[in-house]
């Protein structure tokens, strides 16, 4: 390891380490503009100059390209390299406007701070400031072109790390433009990094514009909840709303980015319609009351029609405690085991996936960045886990082949192999797949006995495409030589059985010598808690059940936990008429969602910024902490009328009545039973006693970098060779089947309250494939109606050339009535689509 | 629209080619020689042509000097402003020329025909002061000289070269 | 026309047309290549080239043997070979007078280039204003692959090889080797730091780009050996002849082929026809506009790379720009400033944001706005720029470092008599095309 001294500092460092970091180490931090640790080294601003003393390099030198080697001695403060770094600063500020007063960017700009530390203080260029036209780049970014001091981060990061191809650099000199084309939303849905990474005040956080200075936020580490990747981000409230979010520095998760979604999503927290008062039959009362109203009414229920009538359907995106808090009141009370996916399908795909995630698998997103072959089955990153997106693209920069085996004509700002099979034939596909990647082993006898046997029955023909069949055997085949595969796998479309085979595969690939790891995407911030707070796929009841227990009236009463079954449940009237025939709905939400209009029982909870601190397990089973934010309460903003300060002084925090899920089921729990008999254990004993995935988690808080709930070893392959070989499920003649997909803005829950996505969202569409619509005589862009169980929807067509055929994809849209499908995937029958 | 003939040629060539990048200068001056610039409907073309964004083509096409994004004249006049036609700018042979033309930098005759841009240094030190008319050189100019190469050019048809 | 008897790359300049592909053969064409590729091993030629000390006729003077040995045997293919054709470093015009006589010669020096590091490909990149040497070049390159030259197992050995010519649009950051390399590609040519061209040039993969006049020297080196080479230099560390072109205020501007090492007084004084009449020889830019002034005390130095850098100067191009004493360096300067403020790719801070405030100083100082404490502005800031990110803005400094050392009283004179002391005389128009800030 390279040792080298720094302002007379010693310090060793890995080899390969640039000097600007080693010093970083050493907590200094040398000037910069261009050079960020998560873009990497690009030598453009020539701030970052120091004067190397002894050792292999001499002279002033830009310390970003320089690595780091033995026997280096460099100064940061030598009187030539401070000299040239104050000329960069006085070129920089040549043309940079002083309009600090007015720039968003003021109070938190690298340019003014190096301004000041770079002894740049007295103008003496007498020339005028070159001036630009400004861009408007839709919603989410502020340009201020004028404020350039052309590091080139922004471009560097959205065409070289995010691979976007719509924002760069156009002229040349000094009169080098950042923008687009033609002013327009930014096509990437990673834009808002060039909010974090602009060094100073040219792109803006346009949805904070003018909220406030740095200081003046109570800013805080939160996590991300409108994906199940869990990124990492820093939360910025004021006056009590959450105004801005920036991406926060996570190894292992987000690296240094985030999303759009999980950026400017946040808005549901302050949304004006946010439930804030507890209610009872639709009179507003105070929380306590309205807890011991509905322990009132849910104890005489139990007691009345016994403990089967009372059922509690939690959710997916509630924080751990409040999960499991819902379980241990249903535990507590007999009632019936709670629920927390959307449907029967989904509720075995996630806890089949989670019960195969273990220490040897299982890879974290940063480490799918190192990875050299990435197979993604079933999954459509952009639109369901956009961070996802980023780090193949990572990988695939630094050599990595990166395949996905998905129906939809999936888009990656990467080059990358696309096999679009339908649904029913990716489980073939992979066994194709895995014939080549074994084969040249099978071949030399290196296989083990079981897996030799496993190997030579696996079968390998695609009689629809024998075409596709050779891609796939050559697509195995270059896996042979890979040493670190990971095999992403979704849950949203695929089959049941094809988590399980994901996993099978990967142990098989292992057990061959091929190192392969398993990432699953998960429906939902906190899907992998839920998974392991649902028990096993055996003792909990499928979803389905649920709603016809509710019709029959074996079910009276329904505690709905931040969940709102009109979001995702797919036959909005039988909802409507199976919650109509219930005694009681007891709904607890932070969402001013439709079902919380109907309950008998409102109890209003709080956000994760408002929490007392909130645990989520992002699904690689990584368990993280998001402290408080801020104390709650009604933005000052919707209080006041708009006049600030307010000018009623009130001894109470308007709308601070929410209060933790978790919290609400607790009293909820201690109302019904007040005196509970035996003592109450720890809560994270009881969650270890509830499922052994606990049982590493009792060391909270947990340490910063979260902690991972995987066994050390998992399951063994499950599936029988009969399942394994299974032939395609086939499409009937004259049908085409139907799958719910989400998109980057439009289908997530949370972030779909939130203003700004609702105007990023592009408008709702019917995705079939080119050769499908022709068949239906269907031209692109043409209306069609569908004829559903539920009645008709009407909804543009979008036909896809790079798409399986056979399938159609609606997205669940916010916009979208798509509520009437009775049940999905669905089979609809070529005359059920109808023109118009 | 670019017409069938030249668009199927496009294609051909890039289709040939090592990868289709390789000839974004290529086909932008095949665009822009078709329209007399590079219009925004040329470049949004070429930009299809080549599966690069317009905003790829654009970052390329504002950056160098011979295409031209804005419209110009028949003729582009490319006077050389490098350091030796500087030394022989005695007697104002440019501002001669603009004057006879009625037009300052960057600007285009009345009639359409003529369009003065300066440009770098153009390599033809040995005959300077020199301009390149459509990529045509001329040298040493003289007020005379000038006189008769602007006579000539009105006309007749001058061999057009690539970027034009 | 030129009189020295050694001519090596221009012996079949002819004043009406370009030689044709007999004459050259005529004059020993391709008989190198045909020995090369029968007798040579690819390593052999490197060899040669090393030892005949032929160096980069860009302006680097980087050793081209060492560059050609850096393209390593084992190295993946396809490897490339650019044949650097740009020259658009004002006053040198050079490549576009020695591609024009003799086209094949070129194209030789390319294929046995190709040879020598076993590349696939080249590449003849050229700059707009050569419109016509690039439709001359596409021309000669059908006839040079028609006669077996060129293309699919040149001269029954086997080796392939093809050239195509890809046109610039016209920016002088392009000669630089990398940046060259984006341009190729199709991405905004900015140059690349830390990418060692021999291994990840081109798309990634092993690169040579040399200069035209480099690559042209290589046919002669191969056929005569470096020995001779070597001999043909008038000073003990050169190799070759040399194409001086000389620009400004002599009687015969053109571009002379000398033995490298000729004094500047005899370039100028018997080849260049001397000084225009009623002018003295002031000082010149040896190299092309990124080399510093040589004055008057060097009139007698021998015009090669280490006697000039002997005396803190740089060979450059070997474009010799001449200046008489009625020339302004003020405003000289400012006009080649206006020049590279303007060519900037803008990629790195000083070069962007630094020549422009080097440019803005000048312009003052040549419109009777100058102060005394301009000069050491100039001078702090023109050797900063050593600093950027590529040689552009060193070289764009080596005028202002050198006007500074030379001419210091001459700027100090602009500043007390507040505007230029040559008025009337050679009366510098810098701000032609950008009218002055009001």
């Amino acid at each position: 390891m390279p040792k080298l001294i720094i302002d007379h500092r010693e310090i060793e460092v890995p080899p390969g380490t640039k000097v600007i970091a080693a010093a970083e180490r050493l907590g200094i931090m040398i000037p910069r503009f261009c050079y960020h640790p998560g873009l990497g080294s690009f030598g453009a601003c020539r701030m970052c100059a120091v004067k190397f003393l002894e050792g292999p390099v001499k002279g002033v030198e830009m310390s970003c390209m320089t690595e780091a080697q033995d026997g280096m001695v460099f100064s940061t403060t030598d009187p030539e390299a401070v000299e040239f770094r104050r000329y960069v600063i006085e070129w920089l500020m040549l043309n940079h406007p002083h309009d600090c007063p007015v720039c968003d960017e003021g109070g938190h700009c690298l340019l003014q701070e190096e301004t000041i530390s770079g002894g740049h203080g007295l103008r003496r260029y007498e020339g005028k400031k070159r001036t630009f036209h400004d861009q408007d780049l839709g919603v989410f970014i502020q340009h201020e072109m004028n404020r350039c001091i052309h590091c080139w981060r922004c471009r560097n990061f959205y065409q070289g790390f995010a691979g976007y191809r719509d924002y760069g650099a156009m002229q040349i000199g000094n009169r080098t433009y950042f923008g687009k084309y033609q002013e327009g939303p930014l096509e990437s849905p990673f834009s808002g990094n060039l909010v974090d990474l602009c060094p100073t005040g040219v792109l803006t956080d346009k949805v904070a514009r003018f909220k406030g200075r740095r200081w003046d936020f109570e800013r805080g580490p939160s996590l991300c909840l409108h994906c199940s990747l869990g990124c990492n981000i820093t939360s910025g409230a004021r006056y009590r709303e959450v105004l801005r979010q920036e991406g926060r520095f996570h190894e292992k998760v987000n690296g240094y980015f985030i999303c759009d979604r999980g950026r400017f999503g946040f808005r549901y927290e302050s949304h004006p319609q946010r439930p804030r008062r507890a209610k009872v039959d639709g009179r507003e009362v105070s929380l306590p009351e309205a807890v011991q109203a509905a322990a009132a009414r849910l104890g005489r229920i139990s007691r009345e029609a016994g403990p089967d009538a009372v059922a509690c359907w939690g959710s997916s995106r509630s924080s751990l405690e409040t999960q499991a808090e819902l379980r241990r009141l249903s535990r507590g009370q007999g009632w019936r085991a709670p629920l927390f996916f959307n449907d029967a399908s989904q509720d075995r795909k996630v806890r089949n996936a989670v019960s195969r995630l273990d220490v040897r698998l299982a890879v974290s997103l940063r480490e799918i960045e190192e990875a050299d072959f990435i197979l993604a089955v079933g999954a459509d990153p952009v639109n369901e886990a956009p961070m996802l997106a980023l780090a193949l693209r990572q990988a695939q920069r630094r050599g990595a082949q990166v395949a996905v085996l998905d129906p939809r004509p999936v888009f990656l700002p990467l080059e990358f192999q696309h096999l679009p099979v339908p649904p029913g034939s990716i489980n073939r596909c992979l066994c194709i797949l895995l014939k080549g990647a074994l084969s040249s082993r099978a071949a030399q006898g290196l296989l083990e006995a079981g897996a030799a046997h496993f190997y030579d029955a696996l079968k390998c023909s695609y009689d629809q495409d024998p075409g596709l069949q050779d891609r796939l055997l050559a697509l195995g085949r270059s896996l042979q030589p890979s040493q670190r595969a990971v095999i992403v796998c979704g849950t949203e479309i695929v089959r049941d059985s094809t988590p399980d085979l994901a996993a099978d595969f990967v142990l098989l690939l292992n057990t061959a010598g091929i190192r392969t790891g398993l990432f699953y995407l998960l429906p939902g911030s906190n899907a992998f808690g839920a998974a392991l707070l649902s028990g096993t796929a055996e003792d909990a009841p499928p979803l389905h059940p649920l709603i016809e227990a509710m019709e029959r009236g074996e079910v009276k009463a329904l505690i709905l936990v931040e969940n709102d079954p009109f979001w995702h449940f797919p036959d909005k009237d039988r909802l409507k008429r199976a919650l109509d025939r219930l005694e009681l709905v007891v709904a607890l939400d932070y969402l001013p969602s439709p079902v919380m209009a109907r309950a008998q029982v409102v109890l209003p909870t709080t956000t994760l910024f408002e929490g007392q601190g909130s645990a989520f397990v992002n699904q690689e089973g990584r368990l993280q902490w998001a402290p408080r934010l801020h104390h709650g309460g009604a933005p000052l903003a919707q209080v006041g009328g708009g006049s600030h300060p307010p000018r009623v002084f009130l001894d109470y925090v308007p709308g601070s009545e929410p209060r933790p899920g978790g919290e609400i089921l607790r009293d909820l729990g201690a109302a019904l039973t007040p005196d509970p008999g035996a003592p109450a254990v720890d809560w994270w004993t009881w969650l270890a006693q509830e499922n052994p995935g606990f049982s590493n988690a009792s060391a909270l808080p947990a340490p910063p970098g979260g902690l991972r709930l995987l066994p050390e070893a998992g399951k063994p392959p499950v599936l029988s060779l009969e399942e394994v070989n299974r032939n395609a499920d086939r499409v009937p003649e004259g049908h085409l089947e139907l799958f719910l997909v989400d998109r980057t803005f439009g289908t997530e829950e949370l972030a779909s309250y939130s203003p700004h996505i609702q105007k990023a969202e592009q408008a709702p569409r019917l995705l079939l494939s080119a050769q499908d619509a022709a068949q239906l005589g269907l031209a692109p862009g043409e209306q069609v109606t569908l004829r559903l169980p539920g009645g008709p929807l009407t909804i543009e067509i979008e036909a896809a050339v790079n798409m399986a055929s056979g399938v159609m994809f609606l997205p669940r849209h916010r916009q979208l009535a798509w509520q009437k499908l009775g049940g999905w995937p669905m089979l609809i029958a070529y005359n059920a689509i109808e023109k118009g | 629209m670019l017409p069938e003939e030249l668009h199927a040629q496009l294609q051909k060539k890039i289709a040939a080619a090592h990868r289709p990048r390789e000839l974004a200068i290529d086909v932008m001056y095949a665009v822009q020689k078709h329209y007399g610039f590079l219009s925004d409907e040329g470049l949004l073309e070429a930009a299809d042509l080549l599966g690069m964004t317009s905003l790829e083509l654009e970052e390329l096409a504002t950056f160098y000097d011979f295409l031209y994004r804005q419209p110009v004249g028949r003729f582009v006049i490319h006077v050389c402003d490098g350091v030796v036609c500087w030394m022989f700018h005695e007697g104002s042979v440019f501002d001669y020329l603009c004057q006879k033309l009625g037009v300052c930098a960057g600007q285009t005759t009345a009639d359409g025909l003529f369009t003065v841009l300066p440009t770098a240094c153009a390599g033809f030190c040995d005959h300077a002061p020199a301009m390149l008319v459509n990529g045509v050189p001329y040298g040493p100019l003289t007020p005379e000289s000038i006189d008769q190469i602007l006579q000539k050019l009105r006309s007749e048809s001058c061999d057009l070269v690539v970027c034009r | 026309m030129n009189s020295n008897p050694e001519l090596v790359l221009l012996r079949n300049q002819r004043e009406d047309r370009p030689a044709t592909l007999e004459e050259y053969r005529a004059s020993g064409g391709y008989e190198a290549l045909a020995l090369a590729v029968r007798e040579k091993a690819p390593r052999q030629i490197c060899e040669m080239v090393k030892d005949s000390a032929l160096r980069g006729r860009g302006g680097a003077a980087f050793p081209a043997g060492l560059k050609w040995l850096g393209v390593k045997e084992d190295a993946p293919h396809p490897r490339y070979v650019v044949c650097n054709t740009d020259e658009m470093e004002p006053g040198t015009f050079k490549d576009r007078i020695l591609v024009d006589a003799d086209p094949h010669q070129a194209i030789e020096g390319c294929i046995l280039a190709g040879y020598a590091i076993q590349a696939q490909r080249g590449i003849i990149f050229i700059r707009p204003s050569y419109e016509q040497g690039a439709q001359l070049l596409e021309r000669e390159l059908e006839v040079a692959r028609q006669a077996g030259f060129l293309g699919q197992n040149i001269l029954g050995s086997g080796f392939s090889f093809d050239l195509t010519v890809h046109r610039s649009a016209g920016r002088y950051i392009c000669g630089e080797a990398t940046a060259q390399v984006n341009a190729i590609m199709g991405n905004r040519p900015h140059p690349m730091k830390g990418v060692h061209m021999a291994a990840q040039g081109l798309w990634g993969l092993p690169t040579l780009v040399n200069n035209v006049e480099t690559l042209a020297c290589v046919p002669h080196i191969v056929r005569n050996g470096p020995e001779w080479f070597r001999r043909l230099a008038r000073t003990p560390t050169g190799g070759g002849t040399k194409l001086y072109a000389v620009s400004g205020k002599v009687n015969r501007p053109g571009v002379y082929e000398l033995p490298i090492g000729t004094p500047l007084r005899e370039i100028i004084e018997e080849h260049a026809g001397g000084m225009l009449s009623g002018g003295e020889f002031k000082a010149c830019l040896p190299g092309g506009a990124s080399t510093r002034y040589l004055p008057r005390q060097f009139y007698d130095l021998e015009m090669d790379y280490d006697t000039l850098k002997a005396v803190g100067h740089r060979l450059g191009t070997g474009a010799i720009i001449v200046y008489d004493n009625h020339t302004c360096f003020v405003g000289a300067t400012l006009n080649l400033q206006e020049f590279f403020a303007r060519e900037s790719c803008g990629y790195c801070t000083p070069c962007r944001e630094g020549l422009p405030y080097i440019r803005d100083l000048l312009w003052r100082l040549e419109n009777g706005e100058g102060k005394e404490e301009y000069l050491p502005m100039l001078r702090q800031m023109a050797g900063h720029m050593a600093k950027s990110y590529c040689a552009f803005a060193p070289g764009a400094a080596e005028p202002v470092i050198s006007l500074l050392t030379y001419f210091a009283d001459e700027v100090r004179e602009h500043i007390s008599q507040k505007g230029c002391p040559f008025k009337g005389v050679d009366k510098p128009r810098p701000h032609l095309w950008y009218p002055p800030e009001e």
